[in-house]
């Protein structure tokens, strides 16, 4: 695409991860300002701005200045004036960085309508929980290459973990955990403070096993329950448990 | 698309607060001051009335240039009154002398004498108020003879001697008048300080220009990055910023001249009109040098700002803001500093005003002022053409 292929700009909008609005102009002409850059017809923009207002959820702070709204308000107004114009291709960076858990459960209702309403949406995050809210198809990449494509599920079944079992038990002497670790599917056993978190490469019927371990030893424990791997646990399996710069 | 963007770049401009200060109200503020500085010296250094004496001899009585020059000069109704003087006998005249009651006596015998006992100011001023009549006299003396002579030739021997030495004098009177108000001279300190304060406000409009092109730039704010992938030309973009930049700067400009002109009682004379266009064009020239800084430095916009500020008073400096004298050093031995500095070409315009009867000089710093600023847009347009940014 060239800097002047304006059929085609005119079908994407950009939200990017740094908020881009004018600190001089309020939330109503900041969005009028930015779907003017796409849409001329004053009667159509004014019908845009009130669409786009609804779905971020910002009615009652029309006439405010970006200084006046807090991070999650700001970071609606953020993806506001990029949507305004109903592009067909979203490209959205990290938009609820910093945002608290109302904030963010409004933007990713928003998006779920765009993408509802036909939008296609590419969303780049580092939290796996919204991309199993929202994505269809998944691509993690790391250090700019290409790691894993495919469904959440098609992603889940590559990680090598077929289960995880949290325990709530405590004062577990050291010798019980080093008895789970040679149980059968046992891939890694960790124990900190009273959690003790079993991962299993495969095996369909692990937690019953364990409860009778446990039972066998008489290890007391408040709680215990099984869970699926999580998109994280796949982002983590594929890029490394080492901290990044 | 691009009244759009021109709105916009309006409100924005208006709206920052920042800008505002150093576009509109810093100059102001500085105008203030310097009307409040510069007119306790004008008013300190008006000059007292000087007691003088001149000796009511025959001589002095019989010479209506001395009688009438001195008469008007002590007028008590004369704003301009310079002596206060005592018509008295030699004798008298030396007893007020030795008294310390008067600076100084005049005495008319075959020459115009001059008695003083010090040689402070009060002293110079009566000696140069003496020989400038001399000197009138020996002109109107000789184009009395001159009419004489006419007159003989004509054949007309009834002559009104006394009528002509007056129409002489009289005429002589107006053309020294007409002369004084053509070239208007004794420039104050305190208009060569709005000069320069107009020159910095002409130029200060460069941080307008600056701003509103960063605003455009995708490497250099957000919301350039969020303009660039927009379907908009560039060039419509930029353009309507400037234009916004122009029309704000030009309204600053027009605060500060009906400020100076309404508020500080400044008078800029019959060539306001020229001084207005100057300071168009000077606006023009140094909204240019912001758009050359803000698109060559790749830096972030505080630091473009402070650049900005430090050429512009740099510039002021040279050009004679912290006292003329400067601008007459840099004339005498760097000239090519200030045939480069924009600051000086719209004051050096301004000078020229009043120090020159044709415009000559005027239209070459104007001319001066448009060659530099198509050089600084030239710089931008070329700089703005080779940034690229990744494409999708």
């Amino acid at each position: 695409m060239k800097p002047d292929s304006y059929d085609i700009k005119a079908k994407i909008g950009v939200i990017f991860q740094e908020v881009a609005v004018f600190e001089e102009l309020t939330v109503y002409e900041n969005i009028d300002y930015f779907c003017g850059l796409y849409i001329k017809n004053k009667d159509k923009r004014k019908q845009y701005i009130e669409d786009a207002i609804q779905l971020v959820g910002l009615e009652d702070f029309k006439k405010f200045y970006p200084k006046q709204l807090s991070g999650g308000l700001l970071r609606r107004l953020n993806i506001a004036c990029g949507i305004a114009h109903k592009p067909e291709l979203i490209f959205l960076d990290e938009p609820t960085v910093a945002v608290d858990p109302q904030s963010r459960n409004n933007i990713l209702d928003g998006i779920k309508k765009l993408r509802d309403n036909g939008a296609t949406i590419v969303y780049t995050t580092h939290y796996m929980e919204e991309v199993e809210i929202i994505c269809d198809r998944v691509i993690i990449l790391d250090k700019g290459k290409i790691l894993a494509t495919g469904t959440t599920d098609e992603l889940k079944e590559l990680a090598k973990i077929e289960e995880k079992v949290t325990v709530e038990v405590n004062n577990l002497e050291e010798k019980y955990i080093e008895q789970i670790k040679i149980l059968e599917n046992v891939d890694e056993v960790t124990y900190n403070g009273n959690i003790l978190l079993i991962t299993y490469k495969k095996g369909k019927n692990n937690l019953v096993e364990l409860i009778d371990y446990m039972k066998e030893e008489n290890i007391k424990y408040n709680k215990i329950y099984s869970e699926r791997p999580t998109l994280n646990d796949v982002f983590l399996e594929l890029t490394g448990k080492g901290l990044r710069d | 698309m691009f009244m759009h963007n021109l709105k916009y770049s309006i409100k924005t401009l208006f709206r920052n607060k920042m800008l505002i200060f150093w576009t509109f109200a810093f100059p102001i503020i500085l105008g203030t001051f310097f009307n409040m500085a510069f007119s306790n010296i004008e008013n300190s250094e008006k000059l007292e009335i000087i007691d003088i004496a001149i000796v009511n001899n025959e001589e002095f009585k019989n010479n209506e240039i001395f009688k009438e020059t001195f008469k008007t000069l002590s007028d008590e109704k004369n704003q301009d009154r310079l002596f206060n003087t005592q018509y008295v006998t030699e004798k008298q005249a030396k007893e007020l002398l030795e008294n310390d009651e008067i600076s100084g006596y005049l005495i008319l015998e075959e020459k115009p004498k001059i008695i003083v006992t010090t040689s402070g100011i009060n002293e110079t001023i009566l000696k140069s108020v003496t020989e400038e009549i001399i000197q009138i006299s020996e002109i109107v003396k000789s184009l009395a003879e001159s009419e004489i002579k006419k007159e003989i030739m004509a054949g007309n021997y009834n002559i009104d001697y006394e009528k002509m030495y007056k129409e002489i004098i009289e005429k002589n009177q107006k053309e020294e008048a007409k002369i004084e108000n053509i070239s208007n001279k004794n420039l104050s300190y305190t208009m060569i300080e709005y000069y320069t304060l107009i020159a910095m406000t002409c130029l200060y409009g460069g941080i307008l220009g600056m701003v509103a092109i960063n605003q455009n730039l995708a490497n250099m704010s957000n919301n350039g990055k969020r303009i660039s992938v927009a379907p908009t030309s560039k060039g419509k973009v930029v353009f309507s910023s400037i234009i916004a930049s122009y029309i704000t700067q030009i309204i600053g400009l027009s605060l500060l001249f009906l400020y100076t002109i309404f508020v500080l009682k400044v008078d800029y004379g019959t060539n306001l009109p020229l001084v207005i266009l100057l300071g168009m064009v000077g606006s023009f020239a140094g909204l240019s040098m912001g758009l050359a800084i803000g698109t060559v430095l790749k830096t972030n916009e505080g630091i473009k700002t402070g650049i900005l500020i430090s050429i512009t008073m740099l510039g002021c400096f040279l050009s004679g803001m912290m006292g003329i004298t400067m601008k007459y050093i840099i004339d005498k031995n760097v000239p090519i500093v200030n045939k480069l500095n924009p600051a000086s070409m719209i004051t050096d315009g301004l000078y020229s005003l009043y120090y020159y009867d044709t415009l000559d000089r005027y239209f070459f710093n104007i001319t001066s002022l448009l060659i530099f600023a198509f050089i600084m847009i030239y710089i931008s347009i070329f700089s703005l053409r080779r940034q690229k940014y990744d494409s999708i």
